[in-house]
């Protein structure tokens, strides 16, 4: 497979900038060689982070190439096993592209569905966060990375921010915090909270189970992206560890919500982008294109920018509202006070974790 | 001694319809009274305010000389058959008969014994552990009896129960009924459309129409001494004519109908000559004369129009032109004479002059039939 | 007019168009359907039904047989050999169990309170005399019935929220504000609200069955409205009541909705489990296993209550 995608797909050097890629790509040339498919197919999460990859990377896109890209808002969880078996059925996947958090885009490399990225060009100079981990090639490529803060309503802090996430068992705010209901993004928190060292994960988890059975007293809500944003809305809420992307969301729209990185870290996350194997070859073609569109200098400004994350371009400077801020790490430094897990421990543990997070909340 | 049942001007409005007006009758103690009337009469209406499903507009009942408008039915001592029989299909038969024993708060250990005995009066004994739907409609209807008496009311009130049964089984259940009633001596009240029903099983017989008790006497004066011309149109077959009174005194007088003067009867009190009435001959009190037989008090020749037959009897409709060209009815029970008389034949009939009912003539106010309640 | 010899004559009056397009319809009918075939007419009508329902078993069959294969991490492909490894995991971890129990609890919860509400409505609906009531009545229960679940479990977020009407209300009467969301107590009221008119639509047919008259006849025979409603009422309503019980049963047992939504993440049901274990876990294996001991389990109860209430129920009786 990958040796034909070689073939069909000698390697270009276009899309060193903007103005060269509509110059590269509308050549007629390409366009004899490599037939246009009426529209790219894009999998996304919806809400603040569709709008900023339709900003950041779709509709540069679009004009460059004259393709419409669409965007299918399936759950990420749900596109996965329809992907799966369209992959194992030989028929064409749903969708052309899909935007993914490394985790579960690392299972899909495992399962063998994604397409190889290795020849794209943009991927050269890009920061070290890009390369997947623990797998050969580039089956998925990362495209920035975040952070699982502490959000919180500052009305509810008149101290100040949070300095530990011992916030989220204090009897004070009984009721009124929140995790993602499968626990990422806090597994890993939990044993330092509950006393342990990044050196015991994966190994001694128990620190954070007590952590957790402490926290559970507290009665947190469990949701997803979008209900932390709702929940901060309505006033449900008045700390929660989520994605800073949703709390900054938040913030854009009014909500009084501020975030930190409390003493015991943060879990710092990527994010990536796969293609599905079995899509005719221009369509492979396209998806490629638009993956590597999105690697480019000005995708990666405009759509991390809007996200406010750290993309995988280097050198690219912080939105004005983030600029030292902790979510927004772009030094070993910054990274340093955060808590990096590898994806292969993740994609390893991350089941054996997810049973033990509900063993103890939905008990 | 107090009459068991006693209706004081009770009257039922719907909006803006009477389906009772005004309907006064007494009931003792014992006595098997029959409400016959058409359907629509106001007879379901009024049964249903003695069992204490509905509340007269205006009026009193009383039971035992109390006035029980305030009492719920269920602490009304009355057991009532319904049209539908109403047995409960998911209890056995002795399940239901033991059923207002059970609500009545009886002595349990008196039960068994009771729901026997009176399993055994309808003649049902050893049927006690079967369904409803595993008996006969006539073992259903026993059932329904067993269980309305069970609990020793003091008035059994019957709503048209018989109705749906083929006319075999009914006129045997007919018999039945007043058997068990006889037995028991317990005071019945029964509603039904069927004349036949009503003479048969009755001490006494209420005529309703348009909410209005028209006649309150036995089966037999009801028959013989109709009070008005409903009365005597509703019960057997009876041709209704105009006239008008020629002679008046007490008893039998004289009325002139189209071109003849006939003897009839004049109700009590007697009517003025001149007087427009209404005239009534029931077709089974008018012969067909035979040569030479004995002549009745009156005889009129007419010609036969049409002749039904009916196994037991015959039925002719005969045109009589001095009686201004009338077409009488005349039922023919002589088996020697069936057949003899063919369409276009000229007959003499013949009746006594007792026979030949006369009413005034109806007021509109006794003539709004159209003005009645729901359905009965 | 050509001359058709087996045909009668045509009449010589013109025929209702409608008479004329029935007639060319039962023409065609015939001739698509002769006679010959009339014995086959039921196994046609039933043809679509056969065939879902042998859809469903095969569905079925593959989750069963996908349950007996357990997850290979490195792959994540089902392992080829035969294990009964799922099964054991689920009796394995407490929070299956745990959760399989909360879903049944919730499903005989919501089934007791749903037909405790809709035994009232369903019999006034049936038995009141006022057309208008009646009207009312039944657009009031189909209305929410135009309204998916998911809408409506978010329209209770927006009335029972912590800045809820409710609690607007409360703390206009200057009262603490209450946690009416995210409980379980929030899911069984968000079910019960859910499931009222399926059971008051199967009950209205068992009630409309009762003729009025039996409930008259037990008052005269010394039962009061309540002893009525408990003896004769309700025992014959049995074929209304147990269809209900039976729906609303199944259908919260396996509902997926009102826990997610309402539950706040701590009230999951079986269902949520088994997304996870499919979707989010991408373990086919285990989550077909759970979903195997929920068809299991759900059958299993449904066969005991029709085994309980007789065979009358649904109206299935023969003879009668």
């Amino acid at each position: 497979m990958t040796d034909l995608t070689r073939l069909a797909l000698p390697r270009r050097r276009f899309l060193q900038g903007s103005a060269a890629a509509a110059a590269v790509l509308a050549a007629p040339g390409i366009l004899r060689a490599q037939e246009k498919p009426a529209e790219l197919i894009v999998r996304a999460w919806g809400g603040a982070w569709g709008d900023a990859l339709k900003e950041g990377v779709g509709d540069p896109f679009t004009a460059a190439t004259g393709i419409p890209v669409r965007y299918d808002f399936t759950e990420d969880n749900e596109i996965k096993p329809k992907i799966w078996a369209a992959v194992d059925q030989g028929r064409i996947p749903p969708i052309h592209v899909n935007w993914d958090t490394t985790t579960n885009a690392t299972i899909s490399a495992l399962r063998g569905v994604t397409v190889d990225l290795s020849d794209l060009s943009n991927l050269e100079g890009l920061l070290p966060l890009a390369k997947p981990v623990g797998l050969d090639g580039y089956p998925i490529v990362n495209t920035y990375a975040y952070v699982y803060v502490c959000a919180y309503r500052p009305e509810a802090f008149p101290d100040g921010a949070p300095t530990s996430w011992n916030v989220l068992i204090d009897p004070k705010f009984r009721g009124r915090i929140a995790l993602y209901d499968d626990g990422i993004g806090f597994n890993p928190i939990s044993v330092i909270a509950g006393g342990g060292t990044v050196a015991d994960i994966p190994g001694n988890m128990q620190p954070g189970w007590d952590f957790y059975e402490k926290l559970r007293i507290n009665e947190p809500l469990l949701g997803e992206d979008a209900d932390f944003t709702n929940w901060f809305q309505n006033g449900e809420i008045d700390v929660a560890c989520t994605i800073s992307v949703n709390a900054r969301a938040a913030k854009q729209n009014g909500i009084d919500v501020a975030w930190t990185v409390p003493q015991e870290g943060c879990k710092v996350d990527t994010d990536g982008l796969w293609i599905p194997k079995g899509l005719p070859t221009n369509e492979e073609y396209w998806a490629k294109e638009f993956v590597n569109f999105a690697l480019s200098r000005e995708a990666q400004e405009k759509w991390c920018s809007a996200l406010g994350l750290p993309p995988v371009f280097p050198g690219i400077e912080p939105p004005a509202d983030l600029a030292g801020d902790p979510s927004y790490p772009t030094t070993e430094a910054d990274f340093a006070k955060l808590v990096s897990i590898p994806s292969p421990v993740l994609v390893e543990n991350q089941p054996i974790w997810f049973e033990k997070f509900n063993e103890i909340f939905q008990g | 001694m107090t009459p068991m049942v006693e209706l004081d001007n009770v009257t039922r409005r719907f909006g803006d319809t009477a389906a009772v007006r005004e309907a006064s009758a007494r009931l003792e103690r014992g006595e098997f009274l029959t409400i016959l009337g058409p359907s629509g009469c106001g007879k379901t209406t009024l049964l249903r305010m003695i069992a204490g499903f509905d509340r007269p507009s205006a009026g009193r009942i009383l039971i035992n000389g109390q006035a029980i408008d305030a009492v719920p039915p269920f602490r009304r001592s009355i057991g009532m058959v319904f049209q539908r029989l109403a047995l409960f299909p998911h209890m056995t038969a002795a399940e239901n008969v033991a059923y207002p024993l059970k609500m009545r708060r009886f002595d349990p250990a008196e039960i068994p014994e009771r729901v026997e005995r009176y399993l055994e009066l309808v003649r049902l004994k050893g049927f006690g552990s079967r369904r409803p739907h595993e008996m006969s409609g006539g073992q259903q209807q026993r059932v329904a009896i067993a269980r309305a008496l069970s609990f020793s009311p003091d008035l059994l009130l019957l709503d048209e129960p018989l109705s749906a049964l083929d006319r075999k089984l009914r006129e045997e259940m007919q018999l039945e009924f007043r058997r068990i009633q006889q037995e028991l001596g317990v005071t019945t009240i029964n509603v039904t459309h069927d004349q036949r029903e009503a003479l048969v099983m009755s001490d006494r017989v209420v005529v309703m129409d348009a909410g209005r008790i028209q006649q309150a006497d036995t089966p037999a004066a009801v028959y013989r001494q109709p009070s008005n011309r409903f009365v005597a149109s509703f019960i057997g077959m009876t041709t209704v004519f105009p006239g008008m009174v020629a002679e008046a005194p007490e008893g039998i007088g004289e009325i002139i109908v189209g071109d003849v003067r006939l003897p009839a009867r004049l109700p009590a009190g007697g009517l003025a000559p001149g007087t427009a009435v209404d005239c009534g001959l029931r077709a089974e009190q008018v012969r067909v004369v035979a040569p030479g037989a004995p002549r009745p008090e009156t005889t009129i020749g007419g010609l036969v129009e049409r002749r039904i037959f009916e196994g037991d009897r015959l039925v002719y409709e005969v045109r009589v032109p001095p009686l201004g060209n009338l077409t009488l009815m005349v039922f023919d029970h002589d088996p020697a004479t069936h057949a003899e008389h063919e369409v276009g034949a000229r007959v003499l009939l013949g009746w006594n002059a007792r026979d030949l009912f006369v009413f005034p003539k109806e007021t509109t106010e006794n003539a709004t039939r159209q003005e009645t309640g729901p359905a009965s | 007019m050509t001359a058709d010899a087996p045909r009668p004559p045509a009449p010589a009056h013109r025929l209702p168009l409608r008479w004329r397009v029935m007639d060319r319809i039962e023409a065609v009918a015939a001739a698509l359907w002769p006679a010959a075939f009339r014995r086959a007419t039921p196994w046609a009508f039933l043809a679509p039904a056969l065939l879902l329902v042998g859809i469903l078993l095969i569905g079925l069959g593959y989750v069963i047989s996908d349950s007996l294969h357990e997850l290979n991490p490195a792959t994540y492909r089902l392992r080829e050999e035969y294990s009964l490894g799922n099964y054991a995991a689920f009796l394995d971890r407490p929070v299956y169990l745990l959760v399989l129990w909360r879903s049944l609890l919730a499903a005989v919860l919501v089934t007791a309170i749903t037909l405790v509400f809709a035994f009232p409505y369903a019999y006034v609906m049936v038995r009141t005399r006022s057309g208008a009531l009646r009207k009312l009545l039944l657009v009031s229960l189909f209305l929410p019935f135009f309204i998916g679940q998911v809408v409506r479990a978010y329209g209770w977020l927006i009335i029972l929220g912590k800045q809820g009407l409710i609690n607007q209300a409360l703390e206009g009467l200057g009262l603490p504000a209450a946690t009416l969301i995210y409980t379980y107590p929030a899911v069984i009221f968000g079910l019960v609200q859910y499931m009222l008119p399926f059971a008051v639509l199967m009950l209205a047919p068992a009630l409309t069955a009762i003729h009025e008259e039996v409930e008259l006849a037990s008052e005269s025979l010394g039962a009061d409205w309540l002893r009525t409603f408990r003896h004769i009422v309700i025992p014959m309503a049995k074929p209304g009541l147990v269809g209900a019980s039976v729906v609303v049963f199944t259908l919260t047992l396996t509902d997926f909705a009102m826990p997610e939504i309402l539950g706040g993440g701590t009230n999951d049901f079986i269902a949520s489990t088994i997304y996870d274990m499919f979707f989010q876990l991408s373990n086919p294996g285990l989550a077909s296993a759970l979903a195997a001991v929920l068809v299991a389990v759900g059958s299993l109860i449904v066969a005991l209550v029709f085994r309980v209430a007789g065979t009358g129920t649904l109206g299935l009786r023969s003879g009668s």
